[in-house]
């Protein structure tokens, strides 16, 4: 992988650990800069541009991580859950999306998917110790 | 014969311990991935159990196609799984 | 007798494609747990295999006891170094 020129390192991790696919990347910046709009899966989908199921399931994938609030309604709705920490990233993730979109892509791209990673993640049951 | 039955045992166990891991990640997680997987590794704890069965405890009966068909459903069932849902 | 036969060869294809599965995700992921489930499967494959030179396969012999043995201890191995070894 090349040295990436224009994002920080913690972006680089958020994005190796917790983004999926690009259109993950791109429904959490949506809910993220319209917060805190209320979305349903038909919204986000017709935002996107893809089929009503990704959406569900990007959503929904997004929720399990933590990094949007589901609501228990039916239909299901979602909305960004702000954070000091969360905002702040999301803010230079935004930048990075902006400036380096090449650059985020292939690094997206060239992750195992992620079903692969959750096998793999499956087989820790102790929890990490805290890196200083 | 008793190495023998320690081997299947531990087999089961194993493979019973993985089954479980895989369980709790695809209800964690929900990728169809890690509930096929589970399923397999489900399976494959039947098979080695079936053969310490077959070997120890009933030796007069013979459970040689039982075995060979739970592990056969087992693996088909990962490979399904692998094939449909290991790319992104 | 020949359904048997057909299921050993259903168990050893698929453990073969399983074993490569893992071999590939390893590759992708420089996880050793692929390693070791890649390594586990491929020798079920070749272990299964080489049944079609025993006269009782049904039987079991020491050598398949400690070709298992190995598959289930390699797998043991990576699930316990990747809780209890992890430096990464």
């Amino acid at each position: 992988m090349s040295e990436p020129r224009g994002f920080e390192p913690e972006v680089q991790q958020f994005i190796l650990e917790q983004i999926d696919s690009v259109p993950h990347l791109e429904a959490l910046l949506l809910l993220w800069r319209s917060r805190p709009k209320i979305w349903s899966v038909a919204d986000m989908a017709a935002s996107l541009y893809v089929p009503a199921e990704l959406a569900a399931n990007i959503l929904r994938d997004l929720g399990v991580k933590g990094l949007i609030e589901v609501l228990d309604n039916s239909p299901r709705t979602y909305h960004y859950l702000p954070t000091e920490d969360q905002d702040r990233l999301l803010a230079q993730v935004e930048t990075a999306y902006r400036r380096e979109l090449i650059q985020l892509t292939r690094m997206i791209h060239t992750k195992a998917p992620s079903a692969v990673r959750e096998f793999a993640r499956a087989f820790k049951f102790t929890k990490e110790r805290e890196k200083e | 014969m008793t190495f023998g039955a320690a081997v299947y045992i531990l087999g089961a166990l194993t493979t019973l311990i993985c089954g479980v891991l895989l369980l709790r990640g695809f209800l964690a997680s929900r990728k169809r991935l890690l509930l096929w997987s589970s399923c397999c590794f489900f399976g494959l704890a039947i098979s080695n159990l079936l053969v310490f069965v077959d070997l120890i405890l009933l030796p007069q009966i013979d459970l040689y196609f039982w075995r060979l068909l739970t592990a056969a459903v087992a693996m088909l069932l990962l490979v399904w799984g692998l094939i449909w849902e290991g790319e992104a | 007798m020949r359904v048997n036969a057909f299921l050993l060869g259903v168990i050893a294809t698929s453990s073969l494609v399983a074993g490569l599965y893992f071999m590939k995700f390893w590759r992708r992921t420089n996880d050793y747990l692929f390693l070791a489930f890649g390594i586990a499967f491929l020798v079920e494959s070749f272990n299964r295999i080489a049944f079609l030179w025993q006269p009782h396969p049904n039987e079991g012999s020491p050598w398949n006891y400690l070709v298992r043995l190995f598959a289930f201890l390699i797998i043991l191995a990576a699930i316990l170094r990747k809780n209890y070894w992890a430096r990464e």
